[in-house]
């Protein structure tokens, strides 16, 4: 930022700020008058609040906020604030931009979903609640920070899957997803404290000092690192942290499967670059995390895409194929060397296809919310024919499903380009056939729902009455930022190297 | 200071694995919750020792987190476990099972 436009410090919080003013808003409008509250105004109030929140984030993004100033080398430039508990950079922003372009999709493609749900302002305010958690996840500068904000994103999240009360599947997923999300907090929770018991602090910076200067209690301060790491991989849902996620995105509501399996996985990312690449870079010696992210990445994507195939459930099918995702962002860390040089790095290549999947993998999910709003059912044979009755949304899931596959038809097709380059370029040829092999295996389930949608015959009686405004707007907006991520993908890879190099130095 | 530190290492350990081993072995969604409870406040053991042996109140602190945060916690599952019980009559965590691979 130039000298004239400096603000105060503290407005580098101004997204965070915004998505938690809103959702105590929409508390209060509900307070006033709970039984006519109305679902438009509720609509409203959450999609404006993402809205700014996402504004201040590009804003602050393209003024250079956070970030090396002229003559100043890269971890510079990052604005400290709370006495280094939270950090503004670009990499915060960049995720916050992720976070809440999600967050206003899910609120568009609530309103309909939402009709008949009699909590209506708890849902969009849990929304905006855990979307405030996640950018404060990414701002997070200290181990106390990054639990309460990892646990600001787990506690509603648990609540909104198992949002709708009556009905078993949701309530099944929402006590599985809590169950495990429980043991993990608690296993990151005691990693923390021994990282704390092995470096005598919680702040990343000194943490980092510590571990320079070593440490008596090393071996204190690998398990540390693995029950960390154990954190992360449930919030990212890495094998073999993932078995909640099939579970709980096919119980839940499609908006929340699409809220959680996006923005949520993109949160743990950010957790994981910045505690593993920034505070652990080294501690390479204590426990080599490289390895251990090369073994959990490949057999993640392997194990997600086998097990995507035999599925016949298409909410499940996309759920594993968002665990195959976390496999392919984690060749990020599975393949860092210890430096961002280079025109392409490996965690710049990550965190943008973190960002294309954050649009496509929503849209997909909120395709399946419109099919479950129109109710034809939840199988593939079920989707039969859609394509004749609804050409555009059915359109859109084409775009949605081959860009996940890496088609050059959206901004999927570079990311995972550059994934594989950076991977080859980097002398990591293994994941980048791993990362090949998988997206071939991949290609099978996504076009099967593709075929299902536009080839087979519908059944006799399907007959679509109703197009809800919402989420179509919601899915035309995803298809419409996917496709334009071809050619504003410059754009994007350009600003994720940016933000790669505030952590990789 | 009156106690080793690594005798407190040890405690935490034991108290960790105790909660551990009720999460493996028990059916019950509460008993569960009680389980990740003593796994926490194993971690509070570890902190609060070590933030006496470093002399920093660091450690000190974040026990006053973790504790409301785990009582936030409970809060929502006790919610969820409700919600569970009326839909399958039953808390035991292997009756709510419709959905599988």
């Amino acid at each position: 930022m130039s000298e004239i436009t400096t603000l105060p410090n503290w407005t580098a919080l101004g997204p965070a700020l915004a998505l938690l003013a809103t959702a105590l808003a929409l508390l209060a409008v509900d307070m006033v008058d709970p039984e006519e509250s109305s679902s438009v105004l509720l609509t409203g109030t959450s999609v404006t609040g993402g809205l700014v929140a996402l504004g201040l984030a590009l804003w602050y993004l393209f003024a250079g906020t956070g970030q090396p100033a002229a003559g100043q080398e890269a971890p510079q430039g990052a604005l400290d604030l709370f006495g280094g508990a939270l950090v503004i950079d670009a990499m915060s922003l960049f995720f916050t931009v992720i976070v809440t372009s999600v967050a206003v999709l899910v609120a568009f493609a609530s309103h309909e979903y939402l009709r008949d749900h009699s909590y209506q302002a708890e849902y969009y305010s849990l929304v905006l609640l855990a979307a405030t958690g996640m950018v404060t996840v990414t701002a997070a500068n200290s181990f106390v920070t990054a639990f309460i904000a990892i646990e600001l994103v787990s506690l509603p999240s648990y609540a909104l899957v198992a949002s709708l009360k009556t009905n078993e599947g949701s309530s099944e997923a929402g006590l599985k997803y809590f169950l495990v999300g429980a043991l993990s907090s608690a296993v990151f929770a005691y990693g923390i404290a021994l990282v704390y018991v092995a470096t005598g602090s919680l702040q990343f910076d000194a943490v980092t000092t510590a571990i320079a200067d070593g440490t008596p209690f090393t071996s204190l301060l690998g398990v540390g690192m693995v029950m960390i790491l154990g954190g992360v991989a449930f919030k990212i849902a890495a094998v073999p942290f993932h078995f909640w996620a099939p579970d709980a995105y096919e119980g839940a509501p499609a908006p929340i499967s699409a809220f959680i399996s996006s923005a949520s996985k993109a949160a743990g990312f950010v957790l994981g670059f910045r505690v593993f690449v920034d505070v652990f870079g080294g501690a390479m010696g204590v426990f080599n995390w490289v390895n251990a992210f090369l073994i959990i990445s490949v057999v993640t994507m392997t194990v997600a895409n086998f097990s995507a195939l035999k599925q016949n459930n298409v909410k499940r099918i996309l759920a594993y194929s968002s665990v195959a995702h976390a496999g392919y962002v984690l060749i990020a860390l599975a393949a860092f060397t210890g430096s961002v040089d280079g025109e392409i790095s490996i965690l710049g290549a990550g965190m943008a296809h973190l960002f294309v999947y954050g649009f496509m993998n929503t849209g997909a999910f909120l395709f399946i919310a419109l099919a479950e709003h129109w109710e034809v059912g939840r199988t593939v044979e079920d989707y039969h024919g859609l394509g004749e009755q609804a050409p555009f949304a059915c359109a859109a899931m084409t775009v949605f499903l081959f860009s996940l596959a890496g088609l050059p038809i959206g901004g999927g097709f570079f990311s995972k380009f550059y994934l594989l380059f950076a991977t080859v370029t980097g002398g990591q040829g293994l994941l980048g056939a791993a990362l090949v092999i998988n997206s071939v295996v991949s290609l099978f389930y996504y076009t099967r729902i593709v075929r299902a949608l536009w080839t087979e015959d519908a059944a006799a009686d399907l007959e679509l009455t109703e197009y809800p405004t919402g989420l179509y707007i919601a899915i035309a907006v995803a298809a419409l930022a996917t496709v334009l991520l071809i050619p504003g993908f410059g754009v994007v890879i350009e600003y994720a190297e940016i933000a790669a190099r505030m952590i990789g130095g | 200071m009156a106690v080793a530190p690594g005798w407190y290492l040890l405690l935490s350990a034991a108290v960790f694995c105790i909660g551990l081993f009720g999460v493996l072995v028990r059916r019950n969604a509460l008993i569960f919750l009680m389980s990740v409870e003593l796994m926490i406040n194993a971690a509070n053991i570890n902190l609060v020792a070590f933030s006496l042996v470093y002399g920093n109140i660091t450690g000190q602190t974040f026990v006053l987190f973790l504790t409301a945060l785990a009582a936030a916690e409970v809060a929502v599952g006790v919610g969820i476990i409700l919600v569970v019980n009326r839909n399958f009559d039953s808390i035991d965590i292997t009756d709510a099972v419709t959905m599988r691979w």
